[in-house]
């Protein structure tokens, strides 16, 4: 198969006398999405941590690119977190005070791109993403999926290796949550970047490339859910011209990537 | 009502310990504005204490029939100074001043058990001892003073007095030994009520960012409360009885700290004694009266800073660009400022007053409309990250950044009004010992006065860093999960307070200068340059710590791994 992103190795944590993890595996292969189910407590959010370097999971090993990372000290995996991470959180993690351009734009302005290069980058997701004319609104002036599409940019915008989403689309009603995850999906495939995505959606789940189960701080074995996707196109091509009218795959290419190999590339066989 | 109360007692102890620690602030800064508003109150009641005891060795001619003969002049033991009143009884039945029981006759003096107890002064003043002056008829504890009785006819009692008019009076002829209040002691009455004007201020503006500081946190919560229905009143009602119950603890709190506090002050000398504790106690009704009103004032701020969650539920929830503000505001400053060259030492101390008070608080007024100006500026030319945020926070709520520098933007308004009126350490005063104390009571007042001012504003300025940061804690966690080094948003943080500080820190101490340019009869002196500087670099020198001390509550608000919006 492809080559391995990030993989979890015999992760285990506790919160006190809580197991929260009891030894998962957990492989991301470049450019795929994988949803992770499960009931509420039992384990999504601290496994998403552990492997985005938020958390330093008890025992167990994280790797990204072959590099291991959850030994690093908390500089270095926060400048990770930075430079090869996005998140998407369920809601709030726009700053109130800044319009939906800047907000994009900080990660790359922290990242040390000057400012108006990384303003003119941030704004060429907004055509793509349906956001046009929204740049300079403030996230309070949003609706809440326009938010998530904003915040999907700025996971996006730095060119991460991998996007994580915990329960993306909760706060949303169930038609714009389609809307958006379908955005969140094909978003960073076209980025190339790989995808772990908190839901409890099975509908959302099938546009994922696997579903991994996870059940008390393990992860169920069983036959992985793929009966919906074809491994590396789009699930149901059919759906993003119903459901979601606003994103018809005819993306013009932001101005930006030129230089950058994991571009936002137009693909020939959609549609 | 009591389903509100009910509820409203939830809120505060549901608040987690996020919550609790606001609520904490919330006590700390209200504590800390009552025990400086109660000393305001205090330092009045102590110099009018002052003014009142030393009133009977000042006499008064009698209007119609005289009874007694009274004149008064300092002696000196090195730089003691000693209160020789020199009395002769015209009719017998004349009533003793305060603080004694009976009059001396000639041969007999009444002392102070100060001047008893000086080896030095044994027999200056012979005669026998005939009685003690107690401490109702002292300025101040350890003064000397001597009551020497004489016949009539006496030349001390007959006697003019020739010497500076502010070391004796005159023999005088009094129908009773009431006298009336020295000028010396007007004057300082006079200094005292400025001084108050000039703490009494900044801790208004104090206890209403302590207020909003309970609303900031409930905002949400109470939004929401509309959001499902209750009715505006309920959210005022609710939001009041709140703030009035946490502003009554922190107010308790307060007169136990002054309390405490009260021995270290009887200590300060002003015209060379120190003071009696009473002094310091300004009553039990005034004490009730600031009890009373530091909560309503919180409660009423607390309705004024809800006004927006009353008006629209949504205006907290959705965050919307908030409504600009009026150049108006400048231009009330600019009106006040034209009055003031216009005074001089000819008006009235109610008008100097009242004009330095409206000054001040316009200058509050047009705080927020300046830092509001200066976060555009910010926020365009910004290049970096930090300069960014700091910037468009700016923007954003100009208010809240203006009550964290507030305080000592203020006190530059004082230091800058008294760095002006600082007389001269060098002042060749020569022998004259009258002035030379009244520069050095001038210097101990400014001290105090600033001291005062420069705690209220470093106090206020920590704790609504502190309380910015538990109001944005969730943005602060999910930035810090995305990557972002604790030290960008600490430099924002910085920024954020450090731009408005000088830029309104500046203005304000011109401002003060302005102000204080028609008393400045003396120029500029090195002392008060000295004077301003210190306080410069003591006031940034504490914001800036006092924002440091946040530091901590940033990274643990940050370190939690799934913040969740409350
Ligand atoms: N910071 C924490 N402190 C204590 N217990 C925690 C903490 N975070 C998670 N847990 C516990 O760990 C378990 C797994 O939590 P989590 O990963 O958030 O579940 P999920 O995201 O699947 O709902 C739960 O039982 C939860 O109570
Ligand atoms: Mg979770």
């Amino acid at each position: 198969m492809s080559q391995i992103v990030l993989e979890g190795r015999d992760l285990k944590k506790s919160f006190g006398p809580t197991v929260a993890l009891a030894g998962v595996d957990f492989v991301v292969h470049r450019g795929e999405a994988v949803a992770i189910m499960g009931p509420s407590g039992s384990g999504k959010s601290t496994l998403l941590h552990c492997l985005a370097g938020i958390m330093r999971p008890d025992s167990g090993e994280v790797h990204l690119l072959g590099q291991r990372i959850d030994t690093l000290g908390e500089r270095k995996r926060s400048a990770l977190r930075r430079t090869r991470f996005g998140f998407v959180f369920q809601f709030g993690q726009l700053l109130p005070e800044l319009p939906a351009d800047e907000n994009v734009a900080l990660p790359l302005m922290l990242g040390d791109v000057p400012r108006a290069q990384a303003v003119q980058q941030a704004r060429s997701w907004f055509g793509p993403l349906g956001l046009a004319g929204m740049e300079g609104r403030r996230p309070g002036e949003l609706s809440g999926g326009q938010a998530q599409r904003v915040a999907i940019a700025r996971a996006l915008a730095t060119r991460p290796a991998v996007v994580f989403a915990d329960e993306p689309t909760g706060a949303l009603d169930q038609a714009t949550g389609h809307d958006t995850m379908r955005l969140l999906v094909d978003a960073t495939r076209r980025n190339d970047a790989s995808l772990v995505v908190v839901t409890h959606d099975p509908e959302v789940a099938r546009w994922c490339d696997r579903v991994v189960e996870v059940r008390d701080g393990r992860i169920l074995t069983g036959p992985p859910h793929t009966g919906y996707v074809t491994p590396a196109g789009l699930p149901n091509a059919g759906y993003a011209t119903t459901v979601a009218p606003s994103y018809t795959g005819h993306v013009p290419a932001p101005q930006v990537p030129q230089e950058s190999p994991r571009g936002w590339r137009p693909e020939a066989g959609e549609r | 009502m009591s389903n509100l109360l009910r509820l409203t007692w939830r809120l505060l102890k549901g608040g987690g310990r996020q919550g609790l620690l606001g609520s904490s602030l919330t006590i700390v800064a209200v504590a800390v504005s009552t025990a400086l508003l109660l000393f305001a109150v205090a330092v009045n009641f102590a110099f009018a204490g002052r003014a009142d005891r030393g009133a009977w060795r000042h006499p008064v001619p009698a209007k119609g029939e005289a009874r007694a003969v009274e004149a008064l002049h300092i002696d000196f033991l090195g730089d003691r100074p000693i209160t020789v009143v020199d009395v002769a009884v015209l009719e017998p039945g004349v009533a003793p001043p305060r603080g004694l029981s009976r009059l001396p006759m000639p041969g007999e003096v009444a002392i102070s058990p100060a001047l008893a107890g000086e080896p030095a002064l044994r027999g200056r003043y012979p005669g026998k001892i005939v009685g003690t002056i107690g401490d109702e008829g002292l300025v101040h504890p350890g003064e000397l003073v001597a009551v020497v009785g004489h016949a009539p006819g006496d030349a001390a009692v007959s006697a003019k007095w020739k010497g500076d008019y502010r070391l004796g009076q005159s023999a005088t002829k009094v129908a009773d030994f009431t006298g009336a209040p020295s000028s010396d002691a007007v004057a300082y009455r006079f200094l005292a009520i400025i001084a108050s004007v000039f703490m009494v201020v900044p801790l208004l503006v104090f206890g209403g960012a302590a207020a909003r500081l309970t609303v900031a946190r409930r905002d949400r919560r109470l939004a929401s409360l509309r959001l499902v229905g209750a009715t505006p009143g309920q959210v005022v009602a609710m939001t009041v009885a709140e703030a009035v119950i946490t502003a009554f603890a922190g107010a308790v709190l307060g007169l136990a700290l002054y309390a405490v506090a009260i021995p270290p002050l009887t200590q300060v000398e002003i015209t060379g004694g120190t003071w009696f504790t009473s002094d310091m106690w300004p009553g039990v009704l005034p004490i009730a009266a600031v009890l009373l009103a530091v909560p309503l004032l919180v409660g009423l701020s607390a309705v004024v800073g809800l006004r927006r969650v009353v008006v629209s539920p949504l205006g907290v929830a959705r965050r919307e660009t908030p409504p600009g503000m009026r150049f108006i505001r400048v231009v009330v400053l600019l009106a006040i400022l034209a009055v003031v060259p216009a005074m001089g030492m000819g008006v009235s101390v109610g008008v100097v007053a009242v004009v330095l008070g409206s000054a001040f608080l316009a200058l509050n007024l047009v705080g927020p409309w300046v830092v509001g100006v200066i976060g555009r500026v910010t926020a365009r030319t910004a290049r970096g990250p930090a300069r960014l945020l700091a910037g468009r926070r700016l923007v954003d709520d100009p208010r809240s950044a203006w009550r964290t520098v507030s305080g000592v933007a203020l006190t530059g308004f004082v230091a800058g009004f008294i760095g002006l009126l600082t007389p001269p350490t060098d002042l060749d005063v020569g022998s004259d010992k009258a002035t030379a104390w009244l520069l050095q009571d001038i210097r101990t007042g400014t001290v105090v006065v600033l001291a005062v001012s420069f705690l209220v504003a470093i106090v206020s300025s920590g704790i609504t860093a502190a309380s910015s940061v538990l109001d944005r804690r969730q943005t602060y966690a999910l930035l810090r999960l995305a990557g972002t080094d604790l030290a960008v948003l600490d430099k924002a943080r910085r920024l954020e307070t450090l731009i408005p500080l000088v830029v309104m820190g500046g203005g304000s101490i011109a401002t003060g200068m302005f102000c204080a340019a028609p008393f400045a009869r003396l120029g500029v002196s090195a002392a008060g340059a000295l004077t301003l500087l210190i306080c410069v670099a003591a006031g940034f020198a504490g914001v800036i710590a006092a924002g440091a001390l946040s530091r901590p509550l940033l990274r643990s608000v940050t370190t939690d791994p799934a913040p969740r919006p409350d």
